[in-house]
């Protein structure tokens, strides 16, 4: 019965965000209502379906659109707990909203825009084919443009919009090549009799490019899905694409909490998951045995998973080391995908999945803990902060519940043969996963590299995120200001996300195999486990390192055993780099955007067009012409009109002697 | 046989006529919004009548006019004509609208805009290629007086560029309609100047014009084609444009991009699509379209780059746009010659919206140069948000139109033109780039103190370009109503070239 209304998890945001827009503030409390019900109301849906379809259901429809593309819903395991997460983080994000914007003017519009916000990332969860993905997708960075831009008369907040628009931009280029590219070669094989789109069925059905990319040219399909990846690099905020993400704080705080941890950074991860089976089928050129661009996705996300963990160590806007955190957190999703897409098939779906959901949880309650904060002290930088733990208990608690499952922190005694299930946080079952995913990749493949990714990142995590706490909550209150607690309508979300950033964890064995069958109808049913039992070394290496974090950051941070400022000074060049984010806005904006497109691309155009087309071809011509009309209409002491008319007459003149010629008339 | 099509072209006409003898600028205004609106419902009326099944010529009709020469006045509209018959019709009266406040010489204000709207009707919809080289030219002088009467301080320099370009590319044009018409004239033996069979005896002809050098076939082909792209206009013959539209008045600006540049599009589905496959090398004709096509997306997109005024900006984007229509036309698949045919439409919504957003910032903060405005939209909220819209359909973002007419020549093109088409993906990232970076710089950011007070558009301005703004989404999200008949006139139309490629594919 829900499944009947399954569009309408999409269409009431979508209302939501029209009447919201222009009717705002005529609408109960400032047009935060209808947005929340809204979402409620999707979430409510949602959940509906969730236990119509479950354990093995899913709901399908789909109607033409125009020439020869579709507009569908496919709802299947990985859709639906997508669905769930981003309906519910998104409306506790929108409920803790009520109070953090509740001073603000413009309160109707930001609600509208996070309604769409939402709308188009749901979009994206249920789209049945890759088009209506792309275009959600490309809404997802529309809202994003909006809502980091929401103060857009603050220049850094324009900036910051136009960065994260554009930076994302190439990558969805990339993504449109590879629908581009897709498309030609599924056509290819139609024409060739070897494929035919099942009756019903549309070109760009997830289902049909499934069959199809068993029959397209394996090269071509490494292509096709690592331009796919290229889309997912550039919304996911992977390295080198990762450049906007800490930026795009510049919006309130609850924008980054939409962003970071419900809606458009995981759509990149998304991606990657709901065409698996599309990038496990390429060829495995360069590790035998690992299709190539399940290859790429491993390495750029290990790499992107460290690289980021490292700029987070150093920032001191708590946002921006939040930031750095979800680079480094989508890192380890993606590294997921790669490594256990290796060497546990479709597996590989669900464990991927299943940190991206904990981390929703726990990344949400960090931003929002953070805009608490914020809120009451006034200022982001962490250095002006401390001693709020005394003040602020909730927003310290639960925002240490959430760096605690981030850390990964849990006791893995099922891990160490004992007769047990694990304990421990959602981070700890989710990342741990991925960290033995990495060792058995790296066992069965011979190629370790991603698995010392994982750990080095997972310590720097630890580090970072307990750094910031620490700095935050403890110590002595750096500044001026008279700190309280936030109002329950904020506390209220920090507590429900702090519940389930600790036990949503103990779901994992049931959440692994459901959704990790979701491609079972295409790849066959994935194997239980990861092949190999991981020595207990290897189980345990991930909560050592994130204790082992927790204590360096304890020490240096809360116990000052040692002054930081003293063993690095300002000058070290690594730590500059670091603080200077590996000089990437630098290259990005300045070299690649301002001197190499503007500078050089641009201004030699209008060169071109001034100097050459126009100044040497046209204005000679016009020069001459003009002249030779200005003594002409001198003469005539008449003005252009006039020589129009003669011209034109001169035309018909000449057409009368041809046609007298020609023999008529 | 109906009259839909004459009468719609009769009533601007008249109504034109009416206008320039107008007293107050009221009565004025009123007959043209009241000719326009005229025009625009029978154009619906024709809307409603059309059969999309249908892939040929339909309300149709034809008169008598010299039948010596075999010049008659026949009308009719298929996939190619109809959506832009509907564009010409909603666009002028939304245009009349939009200049309700103009105060110099409103009668004949007006008046030109009604001319321009037979005009364009006329272009659209003649099967005569005689009388259709008539109406073509007839939409050159309206709007040459629209430049240089209300254009800006340059307007001299701009209206005769702009005149002569364009009248050039008329002549040679002419010059290769009477090259078929005496051609037809020799196997036929009867005066004929109907488009059509005029076309369906082109193959027919042999011969060079200049030994070993060029043949008779290739130069009227490319003769024909200069006229067409030169009006598009399609690098390197672009640059009357900017300079023309930076003098125009808005409602000129408007009219140009929207209109008259649809002109060059319409030749190249009507004539040069069905030519191109008996032409005599068509390989490297296809070439030819293609690197104009490329040419000008990524050379109006750079240029675009670096234009400091808005104005110019914006101008450049139309070249750039343009350049898709090229693109598709030049693949000769189906979907990408509909495709192209359906940017031609979009771009006409599109473009109107951001020229009218230029024309409201020119008129209240008294410039347009981008790094001279900055954070107007604190006092042009209404402004920004039908500006942002149309900047955003610009750029090609999903949920408009902009994006399905993209989309769809972009991805039907690659079978037959890969690396263009590679190459057009490239300039879509400098696309979405000198957008945002416009919106950043004039209307986001701190409010330039210099400008004073600045007050938002009128309603009637507002108003028009929301009725773009909704008119684009309503066609992103649902183009089947016009996409359709163009789908269905384009698959005939490349038939004849199946099978052929570019040189460098």
């Amino acid at each position: 019965m829900f499944s009947d209304y399954a569009a309408l998890i999409v269409l009431l945001p979508v209302i939501a965000f029209v009447l919201t827009l222009f009717l705002g503030k005529k609408l109960y409390s400032g047009g935060a209502l209808l947005p929340i019900a809204a979402i409620a109301g999707s979430f409510i849906i949602s959940l509906g379906i969730f236990f119509e379809i479950y354990p093995d259901g899913m709901v399908r429809q789909s109607l033409p659109w125009f020439a020869n593309f579709n507009i569908g819903i496919l709802i299947d395991p990985l859709a639906i707990v997508m669905l769930l997460m981003v309906t519910f983080v998104s409306l506790l994000i929108h409920i803790y909203a009520v109070g953090y914007m509740s001073h603000d003017p413009a309160k109707p519009r930001y609600f509208a825009e996070t309604s769409l916000f939402t709308a188009a990332m749901l979009g994206v969860v249920l789209s049945d084919n890759i088009l209506q993905f792309f275009i959600s997708w490309e809404l997802v960075g529309l809202c994003s443009f909006l809502l980091i831009g929401f103060w857009y008369h603050k220049p850094s907040a324009a900036a910051a919009a136009k960065k994260a628009f554009l930076v994302t931009r190439v990558g969805d280029v990339l993504f449109l090549a590879g629908i581009v590219l897709l498309y030609v070669n599924i056509n290819e094989i139609i024409a060739s009799g070897r494929f035919s789109v099942v009756p019903g069925n549309f070109l760009l059905q997830f289902s049909t490019m499934f069959e199809a990319a068993k029959l397209i040219d394996p090269t071509q399909l490494t292509y096709i899905t690592l331009l796919f990846f290229g889309g997912a690099v550039g919304k996911s905020g992977q390295f080198p694409l990762h450049g906007w993400l800490p930026d795009a704080m510049e919006g309130p705080t609850t924008v980054s909490a939409l962003i970071h941890a419900a809606t458009m950074v995981t759509a990149g991860v998304y991606l990657v998951a709901r065409t698996f089976p599309m990038f496990a089928a390429t060829p495995g050129t360069f590790v035998p045995g690992v299709p190539d661009s399940l290859l790429v996705v491993a390495y750029i996300g290990g790499f992107t998973a460290l690289f980021a963990a490292t700029m987070g160590l150093v920032m001191n806007d708590i946002k921006r080391v939040l930031a750095y955190s979800t680079v480094s957190q989508l890192g380890y999703m993606m590294l997921a995908l790669g490594t256990a897409g290796a060497v546990a098939g479709a597996n590989a779906v669900g464990i991927s999945m299943f940190h991206l959901i904990g981390h929703a949880f726990f990344k949400a309650l960090l931003f929002l803990c953070a805009g608490s904060v914020i809120h009451a002290v006034g200022t982001n930088d962490i250095r002006e902060m401390g001693g709020l733990f005394g003040k602020m208990k909730i927003t310290a608690i639960t925002m240490f519940i959430a760096a605690l499952s981030l850390a990964g922190i849990g006791i893995p005694l099922a891990g160490l043969r004992l007769p047990i299930f694990n304990i421990g946080t959602t981070g700890f079952f989710s990342k741990d996963a991925i960290i033995e995913e990495a060792y058995a990749y790296g066992f069965e493949r011979g190629d370790y590299i991603p698995y010392a990714f994982a750990v080095i990142a997972a310590l720097l995590t630890s580090i970072y995120i307990f750094r910031l706490w620490f700095m935050a909550f403890t110590g002595k209150p750096r500044s001026e200001r008279h700190p309280h607690e936030s109002p329950g309508v904020m506390t209220r979300p920090l507590m429900i996300l702090a519940v389930f950033a600790l036990f949503f964890g103990f779901t994992q064995p049931a959440f692994y195999s459901y959704v990790s069958a979701s491609f079972d109808f295409v790849m066959g049913p994935a194997y239980e486990g990861g092949g190999i039992e991981p020595p207990v070394i290897v189980v345990l290496l991930p909560v050592i390192v994130g204790v082992l974090g927790f204590l360096i950051s304890y020490a240096i941070y809360y116990k000052r055993m040692l002054d930081m400022s003293k063993i690095i000074s300002s000058g070290n060049p690594l730590y500059k780099l670091l603080l200077n984010r590996y000089y990437e806005p630098t290259i990005g904006a300045n070299i690649i955007g301002v001197k190499l497109t503007h500078d050089v691309a641009a201004q030699s155009g209008e060169f071109v067009d001034r100097k050459i087309i126009d100044g040497l071809v046209i204005d000679t011509i016009i020069g001459k012409t003009t002249f030779f009309l200005g003594e002409a209409a001198r003469k005539l002491q008449t003005g252009v009109v006039q020589n129009y008319a003669s011209v034109t007459l001169l035309g018909v003149g000449l057409l009368l002697i041809l046609l007298k010629l020609g023999g008529g008339v | 046989m109906t009259a839909y099509i004459s009468l719609m072209i009769a009533i601007p006409l008249i109504g034109a006529l009416i206008a320039f003898l107008t007293k107050t600028r009221e009565q004025a205004r009123v007959v043209a919004l009241v000719s326009s609106g005229i025009s625009l419902l029978i154009s619906l009326i024709m809307l409603s009548r059309f059969d999309t099944s249908f892939t040929g010529i339909q309300l149709d009709e034809i008169h008598s006019w010299i039948p010596s020469l075999g010049i008659t006045l026949s009308f009719g509209v298929d996939g190619i004509g109809m959506p832009l018959v509907l564009l010409s019709t909603i666009v002028i009266p939304l245009t009349v609208i939009f200049a309700w406040g103009e105060t110099k010489e409103p009668n004949k204000f007006y008046g030109l805009i009604l001319l321009e709207l037979t005009g364009v009707l006329g272009v659209f919809t003649s099967l005569d290629f005689f009388v259709f080289y008539i109406f073509w030219e007839i939409v050159l002088i309206p709007m040459y007086f629209l430049i240089s009467i209300w254009g800006g301080p340059r307007k001299d320099y701009a209206a005769i560029k702009f005149f002569i370009y364009t009248h050039i590319a008329s002549l040679v044009m002419l010059l290769a309609i009477f090259a078929l018409y005496f051609n037809a004239w020799q196997i036929t033996r009867t005066p004929d100047f109907n488009m059509f069979h005029l076309l369906k005896n082109y193959p027919l002809l042999e011969g060079w014009l200049i030994p070993n050098v060029i043949t008779i076939k290739d130069a009227i082909f490319i003769g024909l084609l200069f006229g067409f792209i030169v009006k598009m206009p399609a690098v390197p013959f672009h640059t009357w444009l900017p300079d023309a539209h930076v003098e125009a008045p808005t409602a000129g600006s408007v009219i140009l991009a929207a209109l008259l540049l649809k002109m060059g599009g319409y030749g190249l589905f009507r004539v040069i699509v069905p030519l191109l496959p008996f032409s005599d090398s068509p390989g490297k004709m296809i070439t030819l379209l293609a690197i104009i096509g490329v040419l000008s997306i990524l050379y109006g997109t750079f240029l675009a780059l670096a234009q400091r005024d808005l104005k110019k900006m914006v101008a450049y984007s139309s070249i750039s746009h343009m350049g898709y229509v090229t693109l598709g036309a030049a693949a000769l698949v189906p979907l990408s010659v509909s495709g192209a045919m359906f940017q031609q439409f979009s771009h006409g919504l599109i473009t109107g919206v951001l020229f009218m957003s230029c024309g409201v910032i020119q008129h209240s903060a008294g410039t347009r140069i981008i790094g001279d405005l900055g954070g107007i939209a604190k006092h042009m909220p209404k402004l920004t948000f039908v500006m942002l819209a149309g900047f955003l359909a610009s750029l090609g973002l999903p949920g408009m139109s902009g994006f399905i007419a993209e989309l769809l020549i972009l991805i039907n093109s690659y079978a037959n033109l890969p690396t263009f088409v590679i190459l057009a993906l490239f300039g879509i990232v400098f696309t979405a780039g000198y957008h945002l970076w416009a919106m950043q710089r004039a209307v986001f950011g701190t409010f330039n103190e210099k400008l004073g007070h600045i007050h938002d558009g009128a309603d009637y301005e507002i108003a028009s370009m929301a009725v773009l703004v909704l008119l684009i989404i309503f066609f992103g999200l649902y183009p089947n109503p016009v996409l359709n008949m163009m789908t269905a006139t384009a698959t005939p139309l490349v038939r004849d070239a199946a099978g052929l490629v570019g040189v460098i594919v």
